[in-house]
């Protein structure tokens, strides 16, 4: 492998920040069971450093960027694949929001898994999932890309099963690394199209490929988002996934792996055709229609957030078809926020109430929010970090969700244009999701703080380590970071990485007034505590599952059986066949001619008076040689 | 130097060695061939430094061996020749260290040792000798004595149905080879030395069989020959018996049955050898003889042969998929992942070769490490039903870790070996429609569901043998973990499996030569034009 780059100070930096979370794992690894407890302290001090030289890259290559930094990878048919780094504001920003996420859910884990038996292969996979979404992130070549890709879902499956000894955990990994597998195989065969058409993979260039390929290629390489980013109809591994330990639900399942596929669709966007956009934004909005449903129907506290994570990635994935990148990717970004907090801090609570439930003999699912209840007293701060990543999830105005939020709205109004369409559907479901993400989100802050509790359990606020990145991440959710003034929406973000926020002020003033009945409306039905029937769009994608599954079984045992009656049965019947065949000759051999050969010899004894010896046993061998003569004269004559 | 030439011999002659010693000094047979394999070793180093990867064959050894006169019937010809190149070198190389390998995890074996590492250094030379040999003759030499210490091997050192299992292997190798020999026959007959003497010389030479100028005109496997046998020509013919010659050895469905077998009962050092290089003479053949020889062919059957891969592909994975026998299990994904080998070869495409190369050394990596893990748990508790398993990953951590490296390896993980011919594979293969139209697209297309199916039955696997709570059928004690001689067979090919799997220039740098001279030879794209 020859460097056929110089090595920049940028490219060094890029380097060295990939290679920190893998060292990081690598440490964390070789730890010795001992001294298990050092595994948390060196993998955050790793990250830390990590984190560090995001803020440095992101600096330093502002000057490079949009420039891939490359060197070789390996030659086939003489067309050189390069790895490397693509570096522009996409990539920059997703870096920094990645290492700070996992550097933050790294520092609450080492309070979060302190009793835990494993914490070694624990942070080792954590420092590895960080590694491969860096990577991911910055792969300059979609080999490289789809490389991390599927080492980003190893890790993802690696931690869902964590505790593996539990049934439920095996089986959630097993199942979302099969779906985010077959979403993987529709992303190689669009890897395969774009080779064939072009044999050349570098992001930058594929908006050069012309082929008739490119629609259905990029509806493959969409299928694979589909699966990553739980978009309808592969979304079902993701609620199954919150099995896993909660940090690893906020770092994976909500602010990056899910989001990669969202951002993966900004990367490659060169490649869409009109046609695939159509299908991305459908998809996309009926994702983010039935994912909101779904929190509205769920108990888990978890599972609300799952869903709510699929019903906004589906936001963001509908607004990128519609064209309101850019709303899409702040949305992205101010998701990572939010959802990692919220997620934190259902981390938090469920921590505090199993420290409750250590003292007592109560066993009850504190998981479930109608179990919870008035924890605002009792956890004070995990409340405040808590109700503020919820306001930026439902889009109140001061929070980051709400200017996004109002980007997108307003770019897709104008998509969807002022005569009736179809585009007015997909208008029609973004106004729903901004309607009930306020009420989902509302029930459970409303079951888990306000309503009265429903237990004897007296839960302590949480260790200050799992404290800080709760309301580090609600800081980073409010506005005032990000913008100025957030009525006029001159964002700090958006000035940093040439955003131009943007919003039509009606808008802005009916969804505002939408979320504020939203609330109104939530708090009159969920006031009481009522409980709703489940209506759960996951039962009816895991019973399709089934099927596929049970067929496949089937089909498994049929060639099972095909293997060993019809072949082997073939082989045995055929070497029958030929044994039977054998006792059959060998019967002639020893009686019609042996018999035979006797009755020539007793002849020729009877005639020349030959000795017996000859007859038995030569004159049979001979016989052999002189037919073996005869075969071979034969063939030499065919030729 | 005659390097290669030791290569072989070396061991062969160590094997007839070890037939003077006498049987009670037990314990010098593994330690001789040990020593046999690290001088094997050193002697490839030594290969690797002569060889030049931009020429063609190297290390060449031409000796000649049989020169009959047959007066009116020319002269029959046939030369020891041997000779390294871009195909043979990596296979050699995976040859030397898989049988290193094997050795030893051999230490174990009690019975019988002077009988066991007699057949076990004769079938190490002869494998090394059929890789290396350039004259069909010679091969077919070399081919038939791996048969016969691999019958003996499973026949004697296997499990409890080791007689059928043996005899059955046997009796599917020897039609193969029977198969095989039949070609060789016609062949012969019709190919002639390019030198221009007044006498016809027969040869057994590849190179010159490769030669389409050599053929006799009016021969049998003549390219102008027009005689019929039934629906197809001599040449077609001759073709379809290689073919399924040596698909029997790979072994592609519906010749499969006989390796699951073998496999279950094989002991564990002769499963690797078995897996991890024999497996190989499969793809090899075809890309040695069948390929090169008949390449019209080849192109005419070329649907066939992807299709008998894309075939093996699913039927071997759905097979591992309701196999309750851990080594059942692997022994299935085997004819799964050497399905990838033949349709990579049926595209005729730079990457499609290049790709089936890189997944057979892959393979051979990996396969060795999936049967060194059966025999693991083998050696623990004589048991290797996946339902008497549950939760071993509490007890035994390192095992569970190689377990999965080799199980994701196997399943394609990128950073594994197996990811990386795979992926050629499958470019090779989506393409071929528009370079040469010799597969359709959705050969390949559906060959990613093998992909799917690998990940079911390995995570499968996992979550019933190595998740949930600790229990063990029929093992009274704890398991316990692995032992120094195991993390020594096993960290190397996970190391390896990794080098290739990350840096797969180190591999391409040899392969990629081969591949496009084949391509450019036999099945150049001006060829197609007009499909």
């Amino acid at each position: 492998m020859t460097a056929s780059v110089e090595l920049s100070t940028t490219f060094l930096l890029a380097l060295t920040l990939l290679s920190l979370p893998l060292i990081s794992a690598g440490v964390s690894f070789l730890t010795n069971e001992k001294f298990s407890w050092l595994a948390p302290i060196t993998s955050s001090l790793f990250m830390l450093a990590s984190f560090i030289l995001s803020i440095l890259l992101f600096l330093v290559s502002e000057s490079e960027i949009g420039t891939a930094l490359n060197f070789d990878w390996f030659t086939i048919n003489g067309k050189l694949i390069k790895v490397g780094f693509l570096l522009d504001r996409h990539s920059l920003i997703m870096v920094l929001v990645v290492s700070l996420v996992s550097l933050l859910v790294h520092i609450f884990s080492i309070g979060y898994m302190a009793e835990d038996k494993n914490l070694v292969r624990y942070f080792g996979m954590l420092g590895f999932f960080t590694f491969a979404m860096l990577g991911l992130v910055m792969s300059s070549n979609l080999l490289a890309l789809f490389f991390f890709w599927e080492l980003v879902g190893f890790s993802s499956y690696r931690l869902i099963g964590h505790w593996h000894e539990k049934r439920a955990a095996a089986s959630a990994s097993t199942k979302a690394f099969l779906i985010n597998k077959t979403g993987d195989l529709s992303f190689l065969i669009g890897l395969m199209m774009l080779w064939s058409a072009s044999g050349n993979l570098d992001i930058i260039t594929l908006s050069q490929i012309s082929s008739p390929w490119l629609s259905v290629a990029g509806v493959c390489l969409f299928i694979g988002i589909m699966a990553k980013s739980a978009q309808f109809p592969l979304f079902n591994w993701l609620p199954d996934a919150m099995e896993g330990p909660t940090p690893v639900s906020a770092l994976i399942h909500a602010a990056t792996m899910v989001a990669a596929g969202v951002f993966l669709l900004i990367r490659i966007e060169p490649i869409f055709t009109t046609e695939s956009l159509i299908f991305i934004t459908v998809i996309g909005a009926i994702t983010a229609v039935l994912g909101a449903i779904g929190a509205l129907f769920q108990y888990d506290i978890k599972r609300i957030l799952a869903y709510s994570t699929i019903s906004q990635l589906g936001f963001m994935v509908m607004a990128i078809g519609t064209g309101a990148t850019e709303g899409g990717y702040l949305h992205l970004l101010h998701h990572a926020f939010f959802k990692a907090g919220l997620f934190l801090g259902a981390g938090s609570i469920i921590h505090a109430m199993h420290q409750a439930q250590h003292h007592g003999i109560n066993s009850i699912d504190v998981q479930d929010i109608r179990n919870l209840g008035g924890l605002r007293k009792k956890l004070p701060i995990t409340f405040l970090g808590f109700v503020v990543c919820a306001a930026a999830l439902a889009g109140l105005p001061l929070t980051s969700g709400f200017i996004s939020k109002e980007m997108i709205l307003s770019d897709m109004s104008i998509w969807a244009g002022s005569a009736f369409s179809w585009k007015w559907f997909i208008l029609l479901a973004a106004w729903s999701v901004t309607v009930l993400t306020p009420l989902y989100i509302f029930r459970l802050v409303w079951f888990t703080f306000f309503d009265a509790p429903n237990t004897e359990l007296q839960p302590q606020e949480v260790p200050v380590i799992m404290r800080i990145p709760v309301i580090a991440l609600a800081i980073g959710s409010v506005t005032f970071l990000f913008a100025s003034n957030s009525w006029s929406l001159t964002s700090l973000v958006g000035r940093l990485c040439s955003f131009a926020p943007h919003a039509d002020s009606t808008i802005t003033l009916v969804s505002i007034s939408l979320i504020i009945l939203s609330l109104i409306a939530g708090y009159f039905i969920y006031r009481k505590g009522q409980s709703h029937t489940l209506l759960n769009p996951q039962a009816y994608l895991d019973w399709s599952n089934t099927v596929v599954v049970k067929f496949t079984f089937l089909l498994s045992s049929v060639t099972a059986k095909l293997d060993t009656k019809w072949i082997d049965g073939f082989v045995h019947g055929v070497s029958y066949v030929g044994v039977t065949l054998a006792y059959v000759t060998g019967w002639s051999d020893r009686k019609l001619l042996d018999g035979l050969i006797n009755g020539t010899a007793s002849a020729a004894k009877g005639i020349g008076g030959l000795t017996r010896s000859i007859a038995n046993g030569k004159i049979q061998s001979y016989l052999l040689w002189a037919m073996a003569g005869l075969i071979i004269f034969i063939l030499w004559i065919l030729y | 130097m005659y390097l290669l030439s030791l290569l072989i011999f070396i061991p062969i002659v160590a094997g007839l060695a070890v037939i003077l010693i006498p049987s009670r000094y037990s314990g010098s047979f593994r330690v001789l061939s040990l020593a046999v394999c690290l001088i094997q070793s050193i002697i490839l180093i030594l290969i690797f430094t002569e060889y030049n990867s931009e020429s063609g064959f190297q290390l060449i050894e031409k000796i000649p061996w049989i020169s009959l006169d047959l007066g009116t019937w020319g002269v029959l010809k046939a030369e020891y020749f041997i000779a390294l190149d871009g195909l043979s070198l990596p296979l050699v190389a995976l040859s030397v260290g898989i049988l290193l390998i094997a050795t030893i995890s051999s230490w174990t074996i009690d019975k019988n040792r002077k009988g066991y590492f007699i057949l076990l250094l004769i079938l190490n030379g002869a494998i090394i000798g059929s890789f290396c040999a350039l004259d069909f003759l010679l091969f077919y030499v070399f081919f038939e004595f791996m048969l016969l210490p691999m019958y003996f091997l499973i026949g004697i050192w296997g499990g409890p149905k080791r007689e059928y299992a043996s005899i059955k292997f046997f009796l599917y190798t020897l039609l193969g080879s029977i198969l095989i020999l039949i070609v060789i026959v016609g062949l012969y007959l019709s190919v002639k030395t390019p030198d221009a003497s007044d006498r016809v010389v027969h040869t057994f030479n590849v190179l010159h069989m490769q030669d389409a100028a050599n053929l006799i005109s009016g021969s049998a496997l003549a390219l102008d020959s027009t005689s019929l046998l039934g629906p197809y020509s001599f040449r077609l013919w001759a073709f379809l018996l290689l073919f399924i010659g040596f698909i029997i050895k790979l072994p592609a469905v519906p010749f499969h049955t006989w390796l699951p077998d073998a496999h279950v009962e094989a002991p564990t050092p002769v499963s690797v050898i078995l897996a991890a290089l024999l497996l190989k003479f499969g793809g090899y053949g075809l890309l040695r003889f069948a390929y090169p020889i008949f390449p019209d062919s080849a192109i005419y059957f070329s649907w066939l042969v992807g299709f008998v891969g894309l075939v093996s592909i699913i039927y071997g994975a759905l097979n591992a998929l309701s196999s309750k026998d851990l080594k059942r299990l692997i022994a299935y994904s085997s004819v799964s992942h050497m399905g990838f080998v033949l349709l990579g070869i049926a595209s005729a495409t730079v990457e499609g070769v290049t790709g089936a190369v890189y997944q057979m050394v892959s393979h051979g990596i990996i396969s060795a490490m999936l049967f060194l893990i059966a025999g693991v748990l083998y050696d623990r508790t004589n048991d290797r039903l996946i339902e008497n398993y549950s939760g071993l990953a509490v007890k035994m951590k390192s095992y569970t870790a190689f377990v999965l490296i080799a199980f994701f390896a196997s399943m394609g993980l990128p950073g594994f070996a197996g990811f990386m011919g795979e992926v050629m594979i499958f470019f090779g293969a989506f393409q071929s429609q528009s370079m040469n139209g010799l597969l359709p697209t959705w050969m390949a297309i559906t060959a990613t569901l093998g992909l799917l199916l690998g990940a079911g039955y390995y995570l499968w696997t996992i979550q019933r043998m190595f998740y949930g709570t600790y229990a063990v059928r029929n093992s009274l004690t704890d398991l316990t973990d692995l032992n120094r001689r195991e993390y020594l067979m096993l960290l190397p090919l996970a190391l390896a499996a990794l080098l290739f799997g990350i840096l797969p220039q180190l591999l391409l740098n040899f392969i990629n030569p081969f591949a496009t001279e084949f391509v450019s030879t036999w099945f150049p794209f001006e060829k197609f034009i007009n499909p």
